[in-house]
């Protein structure tokens, strides 16, 4: 148990070292950044007609300090880290003056809520048909499943958006192509706002899925075939071991550890949303939010959803790190 | 073992013939990796098999065991196992009265057996995973039964909690001995058990199969290259070249008075305190069994071939003191 503890310390130290210097990062380059919101919200009030330049310097200096870009930059660098680990990230330019912390709190559930399902939808697929098709080789049908995984899989993630969105949208049109949820629905767990929520994901859903389950499949599937001729495996079918058993026990379990790490990797990745697919089918999470912060030379949005991202990375890491020894007991701890 | 020879052989094997068929691009291969080969494994023995590699031994075992997979077939013969009698090889009988007989009646220790435990799992769910089934009882009493049965390779009942990496290979390899005899089995297939293993851990662990096996009274038919543990460990001996059984009898037997050129130059092979020179290697190469020299297969590189070897196979021949050869050069008779 201390050998435990002190791998737990281990991970803690690496964890905090990430976060810092990937926040750091962060600062750095929205500072390098040649957009100043203070200077673009002035510009955006003062289109309107002249305003006495004394109220412009008090507006500058009450924007400098929303912005935090008051003082010199080590006293912003101050300012900065006060209100990250406070959660706080300024409004937002582009949607003054909504806080940024607010603009992220209202998109994350949407993306988190897709990509979850979705990532978690496609590692259990493509993992258990990948290993029934690594273990029963000769199966006519995980062989098809094969050659469509490989046919799939090199298709650009784009093109599989769009042509579902035609086929779908168009062609046979029985599903919503934009949006998170109907307009007109009030929002809470309410039945009809769930299943509008249900029936706007599926398309996006379906497209991830698509493109997704291919490379689990074909992972798990060689990762299976090497297993497979283990001496333990060879040696538990010797033994006559109900075949179930040793698929489930010898083969799949000593198959996982690996992909558990990809999960976690992937499930750590959502917070930066799906760009592409939420551009492609109108959904309203972190990954729209992003692409027009950027645009929009938003820097408060962009520095909120990349520190959140660098967080929400590192902790999924962090707890798989943690969880590891579970999965494989021949981690070493120290 | 005179007394247990009176009984019935655990296991009889009769002209058994296993090949590897192959079938590519139009041209069938066969390769006959055994090829007619007979002999009986009393109750209560060590039958040794002995031969170098590429002579057919892993082939007969995975064959008697009934562990064939494509292109590897049974051609013919049987093999019979005393505790399954209806069927004349395990490989023919239906699956499920296969996977009964598997670990109760009929065990393996394999070769590699450093990499034969899963290394997720804990021992005491190896133990399960293999015998649970045969043993019954419940959860804890089986626990209970497994630890007493590692005691008796003289392993601390703590194992059971272990992963296999926290096990030193000496450790490992008596746990699988333990996992390979838990359900007291009629018969256990030894292939190459202490190959990987230094000689001192080596003579250890010979030192327990035989002890496990004559507390229970099983049968083991014990594989490997090395005449040296086939010296001190097995009660009967068999010699393999290239597919075919071409001795076999009471070790002593043959150490003292081998009879098959090749079995001569096995056993004059071994190196002994004192020796001043090299010895001398056996020329030429086994060879390729997809086309095997007619006749006695060891004629090419035999030193006593006469024009006969070329031609006919040898019969198996019984001398008076039980022991079978199979070649020209030896008459009925003449080991006495």
């Amino acid at each position: 148990m201390n050998a435990y503890l002190a791998y737990f310390a281990k991970r803690l130290v690496q964890f905090v070292v990430v976060v810092f210097i990937g926040v750091n990062l962060a600062f750095v380059i929205t500072h390098a950044s040649p957009i100043d919101p203070v200077e673009q919200s002035i510009a955006a009030v003062t289109s309107f007609g002249s305003t006495a330049p004394e109220a412009i310097a008090a507006m500058r200096s009450s924007l400098q300090e929303l912005y935090g870009l008051k003082g010199t930059v080590a006293e912003q660098y101050v300012t900065f880290w006060s209100r990250v680990l406070r959660g706080d990230f300024g409004p937002s330019l582009s949607a003054f003056p909504t806080p940024v912390s607010s603009l992220i709190g209202r998109a994350l559930p949407w993306t988190a809520g897709l990509l979850i399902v979705s990532t978690l939808i496609t590692w259990v697929l493509g993992n258990l048909l990948g290993g029934l098709a690594g273990y029963y080789q000769r199966n006519r049908t995980l062989k098809l499943m094969g050659v469509v995984a490989m046919g799939v899989h090199p298709i650009p993630y784009y093109i599989v958006a769009l042509m579902l969105l035609i086929i779908f949208g168009f062609l046979w049109p029985v599903l919503p192509i934009t949006g998170g949820s109907a307009m007109n629905l009030q929002q809470g767990w309410n039945w009809p706002f769930v299943s509008s929520v249900a029936r706007h994901s599926i398309l996006p859903a379906l497209s991830l899925i698509l493109i997704g389950l291919g490379s689990w499949f074909l992972g798990m599937r060689s990762l299976v075939s090497n297993i497979v001729t283990e001496d333990y495996v060879v040696y538990a079918e010797t033994a006559g071991l109900d075949s179930r058993r040793v698929l489930g026990s010898y083969v799949m379990r000593n198959a996982l550890a690996p992909q558990v790490t990809g999960l976690a990797m992937s499930l750590g990745g959502i917070f930066n949303g799906a760009v592409i697919t939420e551009k492609v089918f109108g959904y309203p999470g972190v990954g729209t939010l992003l692409v027009d912060a950027v645009y929009a030379g938003d820097y408060g949005l962009v520095l909120g959803v990349t520190t959140v991202s660098i967080i929400a990375v590192s902790v999924g890491v962090l707890v798989i790190d943690l969880l590891y020894p579970l999965i494989d007991p021949r981690v070493e701890l120290r | 073992m005179s007394g247990a020879a009176e009984q019935a052989p655990v296991l009889q094997v009769r002209d058994l013939q296993a090949h590897f068929r192959t079938h590519y691009f139009g041209v069938n291969r066969e390769v006959r990796a055994v090829d007619g080969v007979s002999f009986d494994v009393n109750r209560n023995e060590i039958y040794g098999l002995a031969g170098e590699s590429s002579s057919g031994k892993t082939t007969l075992i995975k064959t008697i065991a009934g562990l064939l997979k494509p292109p590897l077939e049974m051609v013919g013969g049987s093999a019979r196992f005393s505790f399954l009698p209806d069927w004349d090889a395990v490989g023919r009988a239906p699956p499920e009265v296969v996977r009964a007989i598997r670990w109760r009646h009929l065990s393996y220790i394999m070769q590699g057996s450093m990499n034969v435990l899963n290394p997720l799992r804990r021992i005491k769910h190896s133990f399960r995973d293999f015998a649970w089934r045969h043993l019954g009882g419940s959860k804890a009493e089986f626990d209970l039964r497994a630890a007493a049965h590692l005691e008796r390779v003289k392993l601390d009942p703590s194992v059971l909690a272990a992963y296999p990496h926290e096990l030193s290979g000496g450790m490992r390899q008596r746990v699988t001995i333990a996992l390979a005899t838990i359900c007291k089995p009629e018969f256990i297939i030894a292939d190459e058990p202490t190959t990987a293993l230094d000689v001192v851990v080596q003579k250890d662990v010979l030192g327990m199969i035989r002890t496990i096996q004559q507390e229970m009274g099983s049968s083991v038919l014990f594989i490997t290259h090395d005449m040296g543990v086939h010296a001190a460990l097995t009660d009967r001996l068999g010699i393999m070249y290239a597919g075919r059984l071409v001795e076999d009898g009471e070790t002593p037997e043959i150490f003292a008075r081998p009879l098959h050129p090749y079995t001569r130059h096995l056993i004059g092979s071994l190196p002994r305190i004192g020796d001043t020179e090299q010895r001398e290697g056996l020329e030429g190469t086994p060879p390729n069994l997809a086309t095997p020299p007619p006749g006695c297969r060891f004629h090419p590189r035999c030193p006593l071939a006469m024009s006969v070897c070329t031609t006919t196979v040898p019969a198996m021949i019984e001398t008076l003191s039980g022991h079978r050869v199979a070649c020209h050069a030896v008459n009925p008779g003449m080991a006495a």
